[in-house]
């Protein structure tokens, strides 16, 4: 599906919700209207494949899929100490073709594939082995351990980040002793320390998101920290990051407070602005049931002096993982118990976004579903659903 | 602190009022209880058996005059278990299914009772400054019959805290009123964090509207118990109590029926408890039962018998209610040497359900969802008898005028 296609369906179904009157809200107390699916998110291939375990993070590159597994309670007996290795049918629907177990450890909890597609990233918590691992992909089917770092308290999540020809994996070591620790991995069979950089212990670190030479650090109640690790707009570097500002978003009363948890800074080709940062506040939860959280967003224009200026609300449910579709200004958000959402988040954002909700699936369907991440890969959705595994979603106009 | 410093003023002006008549006291009582104790099954499956000690404590109650006074009790549970007591459907302070050691200064508090002497009239008013309970709830376990710590000891208690509680009493109706640190104890040898105290708050009010029967409502707001920097999710907690105390034909009779709710991160939890229990004292035999019924989190463990502390986010994996009912056998009236044995012996049977949804499941984790558990073994005591842990200064001195001994029967 082209991209100028996309944006002109988007566009009118953005007309077509308007029209309409928007979204829903909770705040009232009438009954709340089903949130819309004017994107036409349908599953397309998948689901209900990974029942030894329960399913935590994705990543897609190529015809091939990667998903971790969760331990916080076993499930038929099984820890979370699983890699599942995915081969993409033409059509893009997924096929369990391997399992990498990972001994000593309870949690592949997060994945990335290079750009290009040569070296798997994961991390990994709970077990003497916690800590981030790297896997040659020659054969993607077929990951080979190039070199990992055991990390005390473990490895919440990782991310790759390119800075001045150099790979570097950008880590947030979980509590007592929070921090991001920055490796240098241009060499991935040699993990070498770059830098630590402690976060205060309001929960810690939980995300990095790394893009132009910056890192946006998701650190809870202390809020979100952005690092010039290689931007030259404060002389920061990998192995010395200089920080830039510090915002402490809204609680939008959730009693456990701000709770920033994940981000992704937009670049929007359509304005050519890189003005918002969308930060995922993850409240209160009863896992696999009950979640609680906002979308928030914070226009970063002015790095120094970041400002919140917009927040997305879904009644009964609390957001998890993004991705953004950015030529077509599509964000798509992991829902826990609601699923899979989809945010128009084209031109000025301001104030309650509830009518830019144009998406909404529960790819398991009520009961069955606890979406943990998505990622756009090939024209699907994929989404990651720790009660029932790997699906494809397809997007139709 | 300012608030402290007016403390100290006011306990300080009671040392002086007093001076001229008041004279030293003290009084101090210990005990300990090595016991056999196993449950069927344990987390994991299957059956485990110990021996344990527990409730190895030292109290201490000193004085000048009848105004200024130091309460002290050292626990040594540190030392006996640090691992915790097996204790099914136990949980707190990181403890799951074993009830946590308490902290060696259990009880570390200096009270200045009737501070306003005749100004109030026949009224009596009293500051407490220290370490210890926060006037919230029923009293702690550890002083009543039932040798088995309740699963709600963390819904109808709030302990080790750095506290500071005014306390008024005119005739059979006491109000308390608290400032303590919310954060509970992480480890045996840990304080409470100073620089939090005061982000937390308790009032209880205690009416005894006959001989023997005393009622108790109380209140808190606890500020992120059980993330010691500070970042969890608050509490309110309310409680509700009876308990009558007589004797009847000349035998000690004892009951409490009490009613808890903890309601977390703004409602996004809640937790209820009710649990009724009494002791009947016959010569040198003591019988006792408890019915509970309590709901209790289930977090994310990292083993057997422990959950991830400090936190890393503010999720569950579901909540469970706890139907447990416990009986016991104590035997008095043996003493060797000035220490007084007391064999005794306990069993409960309890079953385990899964309230709303969630992932945890309690065959998977359990293997069942029924449980036993045994307690026998021995207490070993010297020295006068435990006190009403939880109540200070005018709260403790109600419970004095009421009551000549708080020994249900046998110790």
């Amino acid at each position: 599906m082209s991209g100028f296609w996309r944006t002109g369906a988007r566009a009118g179904l953005l007309w077509l919700s308007a029209g309409c009157g928007g979204g829903s809200g909770d705040g009232g107390s009438g009954p709340v209207d089903p949130p819309p699916n004017l994107l036409g998110l349908t599953v397309a291939g998948g689901g209900d494949n990974v029942p030894d375990r329960y399913t935590s993070d994705l990543w897609v590159h190529g015809g091939y899929a990667y998903t971790g597994t969760w331990g916080g309670f076993s499930r038929n007996g099984n820890a979370g100490n699983v890699l599942k290795i995915w081969s993409l049918a033409a059509a893009g629907a997924p096929e369990l073709v391997d399992s990498l177990v990972v001994p000593l450890i309870a949690t592949v909890s997060d994945l990335e594939v290079s750009a290009d597609g040569t070296v798997l990233l994961f991390s990994a918590e709970g077990g003497p082995n916690a800590g981030i691992f790297l896997h040659d992909l020659g054969n993607p089917r077929r990951p080979v351990l190039l070199d990992s770092v055991q990390v005390n308290g473990g490895v919440h999540t990782a991310t790759l980040g390119e800075i001045g020809g150099r790979r570097y994996v950008f880590a947030a070591r979980n509590p007592p002793d929070p921090a991001l620790l920055i490796f240098d991995v241009t060499d991935p069979g040699n993990i070498t320390p770059a830098a630590t950089v402690s976060i205060p212990p309001s929960y810690g670190i939980h995300d990095t998101f790394v893009r132009d030479g910056l890192a946006f650090v998701f650190a809870w109640n202390t809020g979100v920290i952005i690092f010039d690790v290689g931007n030259g707009i404060a002389g920061g570097s990998p192995a010395a990051p200089a920080e830039l500002s510090r915002l402490v978003t809204d609680a939008a009363g959730v009693s456990a407070g701000p709770a920033v948890h994940n981000g992704w800074w937009f670049h929007n080709p359509v304005t050519h602005e890189a003005r918002y940062l969308f930060i995922g506040q993850e409240g209160p939860g009863v896992i696999g049931a009950q979640s609680s959280g906002d979308i928030h967003v914070v226009d970063v224009s002015d790095l120094r002096h970041p400002v919140e200026v917009a927040r997305f609300h879904l009644a009964g449910a609390g957001t998890h993982n993004f991705w953004i579709d950015e030529a077509n200004q599509i964000l798509y958000a992991a829902y826990y118990n609601q699923g899979v959402i989809a945010l128009d988040v084209s031109g000025t954002l301001s104030g309650d976004l509830a009518d830019r909700l144009v998406g909404h699936l529960l790819p398991g369907g009520p009961g069955d579903t606890y979406t943990w991440g998505v990622q756009l890969a090939g024209g699907s959705l994929y989404a990651s659903d720790m009660l029932s595994g790997l699906w494809q979603i397809g997007i139709a106009p | 602190m300012s608030s402290l410093a007016l403390l100290g003023l006011l306990l300080g002006g009671a040392v002086r009022d007093t001076s001229a008549q008041a004279r030293p006291w003290i009084r101090w009582s210990a005990q300990a209880i090595t016991a056999w104790g196993g449950a069927d099954p344990v987390p994991g499956g299957g059956r485990l058996d110990e021996i344990r000690m527990v409730q190895p404590v030292v109290m201490v109650r000193a004085g000048w005059g009848p105004r200024f006074s130091l309460l002290g009790t050292l626990d040594l549970e540190g030392l006996t278990l640090p691992d915790g007591e097996l204790t099914m459907g136990g949980w707190g302070e990181g403890f799951v299914d074993r009830r946590h050691p308490h902290t060696y200064a259990h009880e570390l508090l200096l009270t200045g009772n009737d501070l306003l002497g005749r100004a109030d009239g026949p009224a009596r008013f009293s500051l407490t400054v220290g370490k210890g309970f926060a006037p919230f709830g029923t009293d702690d376990p550890m002083s009543r019959p039932a040798l088995r710590f309740p699963v709600n000891h963390h819904l109808a208690q709030i302990l080790e805290r750095a506290v500071a509680i005014a306390a008024f009493r005119r005739g059979a109706v006491t109000a308390e009123a608290g400032l303590f640190n919310g954060d509970e104890p992480e480890r045996p040898g840990q304080w409470p964090r100073i620089g939090r105290f005061g982000d937390s708050w308790s009032g209880r009010l205690t009416g005894a509207p006959t001989p023997g029967l005393e009622l108790q409502g109380s209140y808190a707001l606890v500020h992120s118990p059980e993330h010691r920097p500070g970042a969890g999710t608050d509490q309110d907690k309310w409680s509700a109590s009876a308990r009558w105390e007589r004797r009847i034909g000349g035998h000690p009779l004892y009951g409490l029926v009490e009613w808890a709710r903890t309601s977390e991160a703004g409602g996004f939890f809640v937790f209820h408890s009710f649990l009724a229990e009494g002791a009947w004292t016959v010569g040198r035999h003591r019988l006792h039962y408890r019915f509970e019924r309590t709901e209790r989190p289930e977090e994310e463990r990292i083993s057997n018998f422990r959950s991830r502390r400090p936190h890393l986010e503010n999720s569950i994996l579901g909540t469970t209610r706890w139907t447990i009912h416990s009986l016991g056998y104590a035997l008095g009236g043996l003493e060797v040497g000035g220490v007084r044995l007391e064999p005794l012996g306990e069993v409960s049977a309890g079953s385990i359900v899964r309230v709303d949804s969630g992932l945890f499941d309690v065959a998977t984790l359990y293997g069942d969802h029924r449980f036993w558990s045994w307690s026998l073994g021995v207490r070993l005591a010297a020295g006068g008898g435990m006190h009403r842990m939880g109540r200070y200064g005018a709260a403790a001195e109600a419970v004095d005028s009421r009551e000549h001994r708080h020994d249900m029967g046998v110790r």
